[in-house]
């Protein structure tokens, strides 16, 4: 009986829960309020010194690259200044043709390789398809000059092509391969089975609730993982290194040798004339526009994508 | 045998007019584990029939057994008859996708194409099913867009995303979408579990007035929804080895009023479930 008692006392006395939580909470209060805002400061202080680094470098940028950008800069091919001229130096039409030709090849391999195996991915239970997964999530982690090594062993030398915008292409598609195919898997699954399941209820075949329903609410995802395969592939330099030959003139054949932004950048920046140095600024600005722009085309479809979500 | 012929003594008494579907000893397992079992009634043409009982008594796998959506399930196995005009929908000479354009389907939570126009949802399983010519699509859409009471407040903005719809209206776009093809029975799985009282009361409504040309199966969770919108009712409950069994088939009047068996008394008057 006295356990009893015990036991409801608490409960006679109003509520001692309550009543201590209510207590805590006021004591601690301040030091709450006081912990908030130090964090907070923190936070911008870390913000800051984040942000510095990545200002400097635009700064930088913009300031060597802006004045190097004229008509001639896109338009005319580079020359090596001479002790007469030290300052001819050209333009980079060659790398931003050769840029654009080898993003073009590339993405023409890779991207509906990529997506059909994505949707695979996404589609099967099978062992190959935890295989394939395995290996396109090994090789987007793979550092890039294994890319242009591959390339180079395959593609110049084995079948013989030689260094060429196909030998540079081809390693930039295998480097952007595992980029769509992950992008494709997971925008595929996260299309709501609901969906699936309407479509197959209205009497649709499988390949049509594939094609018709699954494909085109995934499109947002694929293509934004697509845009930023694309956008990775145009400025790396160690792939297309080995194999690409690089060259002075404009051109864009497939089995040709031809330049690229970040090569001509590599190439540049070990020059001894200031002219070609100050080159690498402008180019560098050029390729960082363009990544920037297909950047925000990707952000772009994701918020679509949301919007549609929602 | 025996089982099966107790169970139809209760529908026996009650099939007054035409039947558009038949299950006979339907039971759906998963993986040899079963679902549902023992379910024996028929569904009374152009009527509503309601599926209740509390959850894991297995109405919706039932009623998802009725245009065989457990087909893609892997492990999913349905065993006994289900009729479709006669016609055996599992063995018979019917193929999937022909049967799902007769048995049509709405969904739990509303699922419209999102990528898809308000009158490209309408039309979608005519299309998947090769309709392209315009004028028959124009007018399929225009009449499944007024027999879901849909129409007039969307007549005007045909071309625009479906996601733009509100809740209520998005599950109505799924009603005209099944109707489109004109089905000869629509299946309803808790259609209105997901919408507010108002947009809830015009999908009823909506159901009433569907009766003269579609036959619908409602699963509903809402036992006054069942009492005020079906004709026949089938009460299920989960069986003391987990697997959901039909208790009682009657006229919703007698599940409510009378039933035979006191587990539905209980049920219907709220004493579980």
């Amino acid at each position: 009986m006295s356990d009893m008692t015990e036991l409801n006392e608490p409960v006679e006395d109003g509520h001692l829960v309550r009543d201590e939580v209510r207590r805590i909470s006021k004591s601690v209060h301040a030091r709450r309020v006081a912990t908030s805002r130090l964090m907070m400061v923190l936070c911008a202080v870390a913000l800051l010194v984040a942000a510095v680094p990545l200002v400097m470098l635009i700064a930088e940028l913009v300031k060597n690259g802006l004045p190097q950008l004229n008509k001639a800069f896109f338009t005319t091919e580079p020359q090596t200044p001479t002790l007469i001229a030290p300052n001819a130096a050209g333009g980079v039409s060659n790398a931003i043709v050769g840029s654009l030709a080898l993003t073009v090849y590339a993405s023409v391999l890779a991207i509906p390789l990529g997506i059909l195996v994505g949707v695979y991915l996404a589609e099967s239970e099978s062992k190959l398809a935890s295989i394939l997964r395995v290996i396109a999530q090994t090789m987007a982690g793979a550092p890039s000059i294994l890319m242009g090594l591959f390339a180079f062993s395959f593609i110049v030398h084995d079948l013989n092509i030689g260094f060429s915008a196909l030998a540079g292409s081809f390693a930039l598609a295998v480097l952007m391969m595992p980029v769509i195919i992950i992008a494709t898997e997971i925008a595929v699954r996260n299309v709501p089975n609901s969906l699936r399941e309407a479509g197959l209820a209205l009497g649709a075949r499988n390949h049509k609730v594939s094609l018709r329903i699954v494909l085109p609410t995934a499109l947002s995802g694929i293509v934004t993982g697509t845009i930023l395969a694309i956008s990775r592939a145009v400025g790396e330099t160690a792939p297309v290194l080995l194999v690409i030959g690089g060259g002075f003139i404009n051109q864009w054949r497939p089995l040709d040798p031809v330049s690229s932004l970040p090569l001509s950048i590599f190439e540049n920046a070990k020059s001894q004339w200031p002219a070609q140095r100050l080159q690498v600024w402008g180019a560098a600005l050029v390729l960082v526009a363009f990544v920037f722009v297909l950047s925000l085309t990707a952000r772009i479809w994701a918020t679509r994508k949301q919007q549609v979500r929602n | 045998m025996a089982d099966i012929q107790s169970k139809t003594a209760t529908t026996e008494s009650i099939s007054r007019g035409p039947i558009a579907m038949q299950l006979r000893d339907v039971a759906v397992s998963f993986h040899g584990r079963t679902a549902v079992r023992d379910c024996t009634f028929d569904i009374a043409k152009n009527q509503v029939t309601s599926l209740i009982g509390p959850s894991g008594s297995g109405k919706t796998t039932l009623l998802r057994a009725l245009n065989r959506l457990h087909d893609l399930t892997p492990g999913a196995k349905v065993t006994g008859q289900i009729l479709l005009d006669g016609v055996d929908i599992y063995r018979g000479n019917v193929t999937v996708t022909e049967l799902r354009t007769r048995v049509g389907m709405v969904f739990q939570r509303p699922n419209p194409f999102p990528t898809m126009s308000i009158y490209d949802n309408a039309v979608s399983g005519l299309r998947f099913n090769g309709i392209k010519k315009k004028s028959l699509l124009d007018e399929a859409a225009e009449s499944s867009l007024r027999s879901a009471a849909l129409w007039d407040s969307v007549s005007s903005r045909l071309k625009v995303s479906a996601s733009n719809l509100s809740g209520g209206e998005q599950q109505r776009l799924c009603i005209a979408r099944a109707l489109a093809l004109d089905p000869e029975v629509l299946l309803m799985d808790e259609p209105t579990s997901a919408l507010d009282p108002v947009a809830t009361l015009r999908i009823e409504e909506l159901m009433t007035s569907l009766k003269s040309r579609v036959t619908v199966v409602i699963v509903t969770h809402n036992m006054q929804q069942a009492a005020r919108i079906s004709d026949d009712c089938a009460f299920l409950l989960m069986g003391e080895d987990r697997a959901g069994e039909l208790i009682e088939f009657d006229t919703t009047e007698k599940i409510f009023n009378n039933p035979v068996d006191s587990r539905t008394l209980d049920y219907t008057l709220g004493r579980f479930g």
